[in-house]
């Protein structure tokens, strides 16, 4: 059942997306070829329009791939939708399992598209070697190789991400739960699990930092920062944000299975 | 065993009682008209039954289980609003629901379409409310359900399409099984009911045998309901 129920939701979710991923390769693609030609003034100013197109194109994707998560949530769980879906001979949990894995699907490859397309877009032999010195001089600093620098970073920011669309997903399923100001209470909840435990890390790496000197070094001064602290800061974050959003998953899960009410 | 039993069912919505300790016993086989104003809590029970609610107290057995995967395999429910994805045709809805329902009668359906000249390939957005409606009733009908519920199918419609619904409610529900009908048009169903419920004010205030009802009082369930409910 969840097979099913996944490939339904990944369908909803896909299809503006798929429009937008489309856009965005074909502008990059514009760029990379307009570019050629930037000696004509015309063609520096079709770079110009079409970078903006671009970056718009991304932002879009990013915002889109949210928002379509939630406003699934919403239609197919609590608004009319959801007289499908409570009465399909499923459990809730699937249900719910089916929503967070069709996020996690679709923020990664939304991050795929995003990446080939500022590749495809700015990706040049100057812009290459200026990316692959900074990246050297970072995992020189970190004392590791630049693919696991880049596998880190990638990793973080995709847990990060991942974290936000949780937050706001389990306060949909919060809010959703009382009978009156359900988007109001979905929003202030959404945003208080998204707020107050990115609080704890700051306050967590705080109190380490009282007794690790490398680590209160993030606290008091930017320039002088070593390994250990930025280290500390990447692994720390993702297995927090690991932790975080494992528990928001069961929460959600859990907050479902005792039941709904729906509009 | 009874198809659905009700025990000391209560809901409250915001300190407001909607349903009152509610006990009540629907039994298999049957037709049972689930009967009373607009507002005395007719849908939340059918919401109850079906899972869209959380009860506030008491509890519902379906074939003696809660409402779960087992109850939703044998209920084919129909609410009063449109619930189909509206960027969906209707072949992708109809094989949505072979997917998902193992009780679901492909051919029944096509035919029934059939029968409304309805081109499969026709998105639900392009299909008028009325449409969509009865493409919902098919699609509720066309199972091999134990328990068909159908929330206040006759609300709304002209009395060509009563004729309709009432039709293919009566001649597509599967041998054996039961059938709820909330409504309160009486007069349209009444002919159709073994069974009647009476509801006012969240509370159960008459259950019969609409042929015993009817004898008792030597008038028709229409007439009963309307000196029960006279405001």
């Amino acid at each position: 059942m969840l097979k099913k129920l996944l490939k339904y939701d990944l369908k909803w979710c896909y299809r503006p997306l798929i429009i937008f991923y489309i856009l965005s390769l074909f502008f990059s693609i514009v760029i990379r070829i307009v570019e050629q030609f930037n000696t004509s003034f015309i063609f520096l100013i079709l770079d110009k329009i079409c970078s903006a197109i671009f970056i718009i194109l991304l932002v879009s994707i990013f915002i889109n791939n949210v928002i379509r998560i939630w406003g699934r949530c919403i239609n197919n769980i609590y608004k009319d939708e959801s007289y499908l879906t409570h009465t399909l001979p499923v459990e809730k949990k699937t249900i719910f399992l089916s929503k967070v894995l069709t996020t996690i699907i679709t923020m990664f490859t939304s991050f795929l598209v995003i990446i080939i397309s500022l590749a495809i877009a700015c990706l040049t032999k100057e812009t290459g070697i200026f990316l692959k010195n900074s990246l050297e001089s970072m995992a020189v600093l970190l004392e590791i190789s630049v693919w696991k620098l880049l596998t880190i970073m990638i990793i973080t920011v995709f847990l990060e991400v991942l974290f936000m669309v949780l937050s706001g997903i389990l306060g949909i399923v919060i809010g959703y739960k009382s009978n009156n100001l359900k988007i109001i209470k979905s929003l202030i909840s959404g945003f208080l699990l998204y707020i107050i435990p990115s609080v704890i890390i700051i306050i967590v790496m705080y109190i380490v930092g009282l007794f690790n000197k490398d680590i209160m070094q993030l606290f008091n001064s930017v320039n002088n920062l070593n390994s250990i602290a930025i280290k500390s800061v990447f692994i720390g974050g993702c297995l927090m944000y690991v932790i975080y959003n494992i528990i928001y998953y069961i929460a959600g899960k859990k907050v479902l299975e005792k039941g709904v009410n729906v509009d | 065993m009874e198809l659905v039993e009700f025990k000391h069912l209560s809901k409250e919505f915001d300190n407001n009682q909607i349903l009152k300790d509610i006990n009540l016993k629907i039994p298999k086989g049957k037709i049972v008209g689930l009967l009373g104003k607009n507002g005395v809590g007719k849908s939340t029970l059918i919401k109850l039954i079906n899972d869209l609610l959380t009860p506030t107290s008491g509890e519902i057995l379906i074939n003696g289980e809660k409402p779960g995967i087992h109850s939703k395999e044998i209920i084919a429910y129909l609410p009063e609003r449109t619930y189909l994805d509206k960027e969906m045709t209707i072949l992708q809805v109809i094989k949505c629901f072979k997917e998902f329902y193992k009780n679901f009668n492909e051919e029944k359906a096509r035919k029934l379409l059939g029968d409304l000249n309805l081109d499969i390939n026709k998105k639900i957005s392009k299909m008028s409310k009325g449409m969509q409606e009865k493409l919902q009733l098919i699609l509720v009908m066309s199972r091999d359900a134990e328990l068909y519920i159908l929330d206040e199918p006759l609300g709304g419609v002209d009395p060509a399409t009563r004729d309709y619904i009432l039709d293919t409610i009566l001649s597509n529900f599967k041998e054996g099984s039961s059938v709820i009908i909330s409504t309160h048009l009486i007069s349209d169903i009444e002919r159709i009911l073994d069974e009647v419920i009476f509801m006012d004010n969240g509370k159960i205030i008459l259950t019969s045998s609409a042929d015993e009802l009817r004898n008792k009082e030597n008038s028709s369930i229409d007439e009963i309901f309307r000196r029960c409910f006279k405001c």
